[in-house]
């Protein structure tokens, strides 16, 4: 028996021995083989985490958008300054009520397994997220009837003018054209089948997706071979996998090194201003801060310089308005002040003293968590002594859709155009108006701007919303993080983008 | 014995039963609803009621139970939540990477655990003995994620000897598998290391103290003989249980090991089920691992007799 193990052991070491020789033997890079000159190589790519599915109607996951946005096409796509410009369709009328866009789809566009790409399944596509009352059908609310008026034209058919059609039907690839028989055999949740630049030729759980270049891909051939997505939760560990060379490319970077790393060429790391923003939210639903004067105070209790130092290490623009500085609709007003004897006084106002909040954040979103500390040092200054609850995300939403807090901080992400976000946050029938925050004024100006069509009319009637929100401090806004990412110096022509959508199309690897 | 297996095997149902049912209303405890996470932030009520119909949440909970059991028993454990894939394929294909991890990382152990433990053991009181406790202690109090992040960065970091992370499978390179394996292998197994030295130590302490051995030197045999022939065999019958016992629990797949190296086993899988309460994946995933340990025991119930002749297996 113990003879056994000692030989056991012995062959346990030759294999380490074995394995520590077989690094040394030049293992840095990892390109799968190929070796060709002219070949593009495979990049390495390290998400955060894994996708839960890569069916795009049915996932809400990031990580799995991260790969899909190589793999489906939209009809209209959002360029870098998020205006929607031709992907499958090049181009598009608006009749004159504005009750029926025609798209036209492009020429001889086809799936990556070669079948041609109709207006049928975009008619197909379409109504499968209307129908199945998938994810994103919210994004169809206003939408009739999708029908294909020959093979190379879609007609959208509407009940009410809906000026940011074009935001919602390819903002992002959640509403991708998908093909009817890869649906229909379920092969679309691992192996999916679209009309992007990149194919999914495997999906190991757990480990990995490979992605390989599609041949009948309609746009510019991209000049990588593949992209190979890992999944490394540890940012620590992803940055070591970039250095080393396992990896080309990552967007799981400890934030408290990114500073440092902006400043160095290899890895390169740049980072830009995110659609993204982080918000404190009070429950109006509870005493006592169904009274704006509290709600107010606390704003003004905010240091949002500080809150962002500590929550992004600086890497962030404070706001208080939720639309980011890059966006079209973006509207400069800022009327708190970090000023803890207006919010005392706010506070006496509301007869408030010695007050106990409750903030909920989730271990999810670690800078909730971070925040909330710093969060919780401010508001010490004005009397308010926060207890901070740190859950998990699904019991975090569980509390929060019972309604059983006092305040929390969350974000909302990838925000193109204004309706969506604050049409669902603060409008008194919003999906996502936990806090209870209902104003008429306010609701009014959401159900205006929602069907105006008049680009500037419609625009003001969001600074008049933004405003309203603002001072009845609705939400209390804190910032729109910077995305940073960071690839290897073989990398070249891979941009950062403000909606965080990640292209590879673009992309080549020097060796 | 092959009545004494057959009974074994009976139990172990009895248990795999107990353990569904257990599982099963535990996970209706925790709080957390797993179609709000499905859907993230941005969804409508209609949306929500769909995905809560088509998962089957909203049936009463003996339904959803004995639903789930009746399909178990066919060996299907259901469809994901999240992925929409069956539960039998996605927990069985998990097994070979944590198989993997778990044997390699007991490998290690075993392999520096006996030394050491023998040693520390015949040489009581010596400085080798002293550096072996100091040695167990250490692996025992060190968090192994701490371990892993600071194995890391020495010998993928400074030293550039091994990757990181990730995972490449045995039978599709053995070499990079080694490779990748090291790392998490030598972080969980050195805490197994630890233990298991104490274990030695003390077993072989105690069976140093018997009479016959006593009688053996007098005999005039060689304390290498004595130790290999009369100690070892007797005080290796304690240290199998324990073996194995570590052997099932890192089977149970070791989570945090596995996320931080990126490592595709079941760990992981159970880590990400919990965060998006995939009840069904969850459950597979327990329930697979409940086996393995049940496995695991039976096998070392046998393995005992075949050490110690004194034992019979009734």
């Amino acid at each position: 028996m113990s003879r056994t193990r000692f030989r056991l052991a012995g062959a346990t070491i030759a294999l380490m021995l074995a394995a520590v020789a077989g690094c040394s033997g030049g293992e840095g890079v990892d390109v799968d083989g190929n070796d060709g000159a002219g070949a593009g190589g495979v990049l390495n790519a390290a998400i955060g985490g894994e996708p839960d599915q890569l069916d795009p109607h049915k996932t809400s996951a990031y990580y799995s958008f991260q790969v899909l946005e190589n793999v489906f096409d939209t009809l209209v796509e959002p360029d870098e300054n998020l205006e929607m410009k031709p992907a499958l369709a090049t181009e598009w009328t608006t009749s004159d009520d504005q009750l029926t866009w025609t798209f036209t789809l492009r020429e001889g566009v086809t799936f990556s397994d070669g079948s041609p790409l109709t207006a049928e399944d975009v008619v197909y596509s379409y109504n499968r997220i209307i129908d199945e009352k998938l994810n994103n059908a919210y994004k169809f609310g206003t939408v009739k009837s999708i029908e294909a008026a020959d093979p190379k034209t879609v007609v959208v058919t509407l009940n009410a003018p809906t000026p940011n059609l074009l935001a919602n039907l390819g903002g992002f690839k959640g509403v991708a054209i998908v093909q009817k028989s890869n649906v229909e055999s379920g092969e679309i949740t691992t192996k999916p089948v679209g009309s992007g630049p990149f194919v999914v030729e495997n999906y190991s759980s757990g480990d990995s997706i490979r992605l390989v270049r599609n041949d009948n891909y309609w746009g510019e051939k991209p000049k990588l071979d593949g992209v190979r997505f890992t999944f490394v939760s540890d940012p620590t560990v992803a940055l070591q996998n970039l250095r080393g060379g396992e990896v080309h490319w990552t967007d799981n970077l400890p934030p408290q090194q990114v500073p440092g790393l902006l400043d160095g060429d290899d890895p390169t790391v740049r980072s830009v201003p995110s659609t993204d923003y982080w918000y404190l939210s009070l429950n109006q639903a509870r005493k006592p801060y169904d009274d704006v004067n509290v709600r107010r105070a606390i704003a003004f209790a905010l240091d949002r310089e500080a809150i962002t130092k500590a929550a992004k290490f600086g890497l962030a623009t404070v706001n208080q308005t939720a639309i980011p500085r890059n966006s079209a609709f973006y509207y400069e007003y800022a009327p708190y002040s970090h000023d803890v004897n207006q919010a005392r006084q706010l506070l006496d106002q509301a007869g408030v003293s010695g007050l106990t909040m409750d903030l909920m954040v989730t271990s999810e979103y670690p800078e909730t968590v971070t925040a909330a500390q710093v969060i919780a040092a401010q508001l010490e200054a004005v009397g308010i002594t926060v207890k901070i609850r740190t859950l998990d995300f699904a019991q975090w939403l569980d509390e929060q859709g019972a309604g059983s807090f006092d305040s929390f901080m969350l974000g909302w992400l990838g925000n193109i155009d204004p309706d969506e976000f604050y049409y669902a946050q603060h409008h008194s029938d919003g999906s996502f108006n936990f806090h209870k925050y209902a104003n008429s004024t306010v609701d009014r100006l959401l159900d205006q701007a929602r069907t105006e069509t008049d680009q500037a009319a419609r625009k003001q009637r969001y600074e008049q919303v933004a405003k309203q929100i603002v001072d009845d401090a609705s939400y209390i806004y804190l910032y729109n993080p910077d995305v940073a990412q960071g690839w290897s110096k073989q990398v070249t022509g891979y941009e950062v983008r403000t909606d965080r959508a990640i292209r590879f199309r673009e992309v080549a690897l020097a060796r | 014995m092959a009545r004494f297996v057959i009974r074994r095997l009976l139990q172990s149902a009895v248990v795999l039963l107990g353990v569904t049912l257990v599982v099963f209303l535990l996970l209706q405890l925790v709080p957390g609803d797993p179609v709000r996470v499905a859907l993230g932030t941005r969804f409508d009520p209609q949306t929500y009621e769909a995905l809560r119909a088509r998962a089957g949440l909203d049936q009463p909970l003996v339904v959803q139970y004995f639903d789930y059991l009746r399909r178990a028993l066919t060996g299907d454990l259901g469809v994901s939540f999240r992925s929409g894939r069956p539960v039998t394929a996605i927990v069985l294909e998990r097994l070979p990477a944590t198989l993997s991890l778990a044997v390699t990382a007991v490998l290690f152990a075993v392999v520096i655990a006996f030394p050491l433990g023998i040693v520390s053991a015949i040489r009581s009181g010596s400085l080798v003995d002293h550096a072996a406790r100091v040695f167990s202690q250490f692996g025992v109090s060190v968090p192994d994620f701490w371990m892993g992040i600071m194995a890391i960065l020495l010998f993928s970091g400074v030293l550039g000897w091994l990757p990181p992370s990730g995972y490449v499978a045995l039978t599709e390179d053995p070499g990079r598998w080694a490779s990748h394996v090291a790392l998490p292998a030598a972080t969980v197994g050195l805490v197994t290391a630890s233990i298991l030295t104490r274990f030695v130590r003390s077993s072989m302490l105690e069976v140093l103290s018997e009479d016959y051995v006593r009688t053996a030197e007098a005999k005039g045999l060689r304390t290498r003989v004595v130790v290999l022939r009369h100690v070892l065999r007797n005080a290796l019958i304690p240290v199998v249980t324990v073996v194995a016992v570590q052997l099932a629990s890192l089977l149970g797949g070791v989570i945090v090991i596995e996320v931080l190296f990126a490592w595709p086993g079941i760990g992981r899988l159970t880590y990400d089920a919990v965060a998006a309460r995939d009840y069904p994946v969850l459950q597979g995933a327990v329930l697979l691992v409940a086996a393995l340990f049940l496995l695991v025991n039976l096998v070392v119930d046998i393995l005992y007799a075949r050490l110690d002749p004194r034992i019979t297996v009734k």
